[in-house]
């Protein structure tokens, strides 16, 4: 057990610290609010340069053009860019979710796409929710029927994070309605430009239309769009769920508990005990999450599969978001209540749905940990072996 | 950057888990309870295997390992609710090897004939770093000590006991020798909720200038190593209680099913096994730190797993009593010895909320 960095972690520490110091800007230094579509292209452009100057996959294999270093780099990376203002946090899904899916399911020509999202040329969203299936994604009814070459696609999605900005989307469709959910599902990559795609922002309580309902008619895949095999898409999306938690539960928040210290600082709020208590209870959740990633990243360069307890992250995560984002809110008093756009800590706290809800509500995690953590009996469920079609909806 | 354990910390901690799993068993600690609070047979098991020996410096006849070494000990005595004053006993002998007081000692650490005390509680609000026993100078650099120590562990079975008290506005800590009954020395045994020996210390008494560490940062040494300890006893507590209670709730059926394919009890239970998570990274990280890179963030790191150690061990068991049903509220049951050890030790040195006062004051004001 050793926590300090290896003499090649902290030469790369150096290394990476020396150049963000001179290419990113400092937090707390930019005082414009760009809009979503300027944020997404911010993202594009940074990742472009981070993979310019070979920052770009640093724990990805070689073969799909990244550095092939152990995860602990990837950390080091993080920690260090966390005291910058730029952010991949637009390209999630495509670097956190699309890529790793790609890379273990695609075929090389479907591979071929993970270069361009690493040098932030293609954005990618996510079409799995639908209006009927949220926590029970695999009642899924979008449907896609075989024409030669082809798969039609019929249907609706929604929550869809930057559909409007997106290139490609990953999308889960149902190719055999008679048989039980889970089996009759397959996995596509849907160009967004087709025709048959219509976009409609929702607006959301933060001001900003960060999700989408995208309706599908008539929409014409080419068969070797699809990722793995016919009825293979739950296996599939599997690993894209896995990587969607642990890309949530480490990303880039955009806050921290330094900068909520400062904020209380700021706010001549520090002397206040209740105050303080706060504040270490908000240090004490962040110092879990952040051993947690060290016990994940252990786990990951030394070859294993991280444990049940990885699951935990993304629960821990979102709690600590909803617990510290209110204490912002107590420090801002009046302020609290303004609608104001430009406001970090309100967005932080209007936005926290997303991070409860996103990738397995807080309830569908606690139930998967309680299987795989403490391997409890499932819960029985009514819908087991029973055709899709005759599901009630 | 590297948190599995070593092969060398993979072997004691397989061994902790074996010697204690086959030797603490239900039976001998009901008897040990009825006893003195010590099982000596599981002791001297103990130091034949070396375990007591692990922190202490190569030169003292130990293995010359630290605080994580210990901490994976601790936490199979909370695992196993063991009746043995291995922290109380290996975190007072790390500080006296440090400061080279009281050396003659080790040996007898180190062979379970010698069992030691740390006197860290207070009265009033508890804070061990603001001690209430007065010492004075009386004379060639020894000390006359004055007062009072609520709920010493393992006082009545201790060879000697640390002693924080204030000198002249600074920290000290005092060597007390119990071996033999010394005039001003007043012990009293007390019954405690978790059947722990402790004792009451009471104090009117010369200690020679051997005997004194006269540094103010020993006692916040002594404390957080001693938090750290008690925080990977609470892991195993924790840990313990979650594995009986996932098996009553996997086993017993209720409404035609186990109870635990019922969300309100399986989401319960999932909750206290991300607390038992919370405690093991903070818990490891923290012994870690205080060993490898001691400062201000290794104390923050701490009191981060000393609040979880309180706060989260106390939900654990709480809800693993809970989930028992009837069943747990039998003291044939051995379910509540969890409940007891998780409760107590939550606040014996130190509540979640002072655990969080303590480092509210060091965040706000760095």
């Amino acid at each position: 057990m050793d926590i300090s960095d290896t003499p090649e972690e902290a030469a790369f520490r150096a290394e990476a610290r020396a150049w963000l110091d001179e290419h990113a800007t400092p937090r707390g230094q930019s005082t414009e609010e760009p809009d979503l579509g300027d944020h997404v292209q911010r993202a594009r452009d940074w990742q472009r340069t981070l993979h310019e100057h070979g920052w770009a996959g640093l724990s990805w294999p070689e073969e799909f053009g990244g550095r092939g270093l152990p995860g602990a780099f990837a950390t080091v990376f993080a920690e260090e860019m966390a005291g910058f203002e730029e952010t991949t946090g637009s390209l999630t899904v495509s670097l956190g979710m699309v890529a790793p899916t790609l890379m273990a399911h695609g075929t090389p020509e479907q591979q071929e796409h993970i270069a361009k999202m690493l040098r932030g040329e293609e954005l990618w969203c996510q079409l799995f929710s639908e209006p009927g299936a949220g926590s029970d994604l695999a009642t899924l009814g979008t449907r896609a029927e075989r024409d030669g070459d082809v798969w039609v696609v019929n249907g609706q999605k929604v929550w869809t994070s930057l559909a409007q900005f997106a290139d490609y989307g990953i999308l889960l469709a149902r190719t055999d309605p008679d048989l039980p959910k889970h089996t009759g599902i397959s996995y596509f990559i849907v160009d967004m430009n087709d025709p048959g795609i219509e976009i409609r922002p929702l607006v959301q309580m933060t001001g900003q239309a960060h999700f989408n309902e995208t309706f599908l008619t008539d929409v014409r895949i080419p068969a070797e769009n699809m990722v793995g095999g016919v009825g293979e898409g739950w296996s599939v999306a599997r690993t894209t769920l896995t990587s969607e938690r642990s890309s949530i539960a480490g990303g880039n928040s955009g806050w921290s508990v330094e900068t909520l210290i400062e904020e209380a600082r700021a706010r001549g709020r520090c002397d206040d005990p209740v105050v303080r208590q706060q504040l270490a209870a908000a240090h004490c959740r962040a110092e879990v999450l952040k051993v947690m990633g060290y016990r994940i990243r252990t786990a990951t360069s030394q070859g294993r599969f991280p444990g049940p307890e990885a699951l935990a992250m993304k629960l821990g995560y979102a709690r600590h978001w909803v617990a510290s984002t209110e204490t912002a809110m107590e420090l801002l008093g009046a302020d609290a209540t303004m609608y104001d756009q430009s406001e970090p800590w309100q967005y932080a706290f209007l936005n926290q749905f997303a991070i409860r809800l996103g990738g397995g509500t807080d309830e569908v995690q606690q139930n998967i940990i309680g299987e795989l953590g403490l391997g409890l009996p499932r819960e029985p469920s009514a819908d087991r072996g029973v055709p899709w079609k005759d599901l009630p909806r | 950057m590297n948190f599995d354990l070593s092969e060398e910390q993979q072997v004691i901690a397989d061994l902790a888990a074996q010697l204690f799993g086959d030797l603490a068993t239900t039976e001998r600690v009901k008897a040990a309870e009825q006893g003195d609070g010590i099982d000596r047979e599981l002791w001297a098991s103990i130091a034949e295997a070396g375990l007591l020996a692990l922190s202490l410096p190569e030169s003292a006849g130990g293995s010359g390992m630290g605080l994580v070494e210990l901490c994976l000990v601790a936490q199979q005595i909370g695992r196993t609710v063991a009746p043995v004053p291995f922290t109380s006993t290996t975190v007072a002998a790390m500080t006296l090897a440090e400061h080279g007081v009281g050396t003659d000692l080790l040996p007898g650490v180190a062979d379970g004939s010698v069992i030691l005390a740390s006197a860290l509680a207070e009265t009033g609000a508890n804070d061990p770093l603001a001690p209430s026993v007065i010492a004075t100078r009386s004379g060639d650099g020894a000390v006359r000590l004055v007062g009072e120590k609520p709920a010493v562990p393992a006082l009545p079975l201790a060879t000697a006991v640390l002693v924080p008290a204030m000198l002249d506005g600074a920290t000290i800590l005092a060597l007390v020798d119990l071996s033999t009954a010394t005039a001003g020395v007043e012990i009293t045994p007390l019954k405690t909720t978790s059947r722990e020996s402790q004792g009451h210390l009471t104090l009117d008494v010369d200690v020679p200038a051997s005997h004194v560490i006269d540094d103010d940062a020993a006692l916040e040494q002594l404390f957080l190593r001693s938090i750290a300890a008690l925080s990977a006893v609470q892991l195993g507590v924790g840990e313990g209680s979650v594995a009986m209670a996932a098996e009553h709730v996997s086993n017993r059926q209720q409404f035609g099913r186990p109870l635990s394919a019922f969300q309100a009890v399986s989401q319960r239970a999932a909750d206290a096994y991300i607390f038992n998570e919370a405690i093991r990274s903070t818990v490891y990280n923290a012994a870690w730190q205080l060993e490898n890179e001691p400062g201000d963030k290794a104390r923050a790191d701490t009191l981060a797993a000393a609040y979880w150690s309180s706060e989260g061990t106390e939900k654990v068991v709480l809800a693993a009593q809970h989930l028992h049903g009837g069943v747990g509220a039998d003291i044939e049951y051995p379910v509540h010895r969890y409940f007891q050890w998780g409760m107590q030790n939550a606040t014996a040195l130190g509540t979640a909320t002072s655990h969080l006062v303590r480092l509210g004051d060091q965040l706000a004001t760095r």
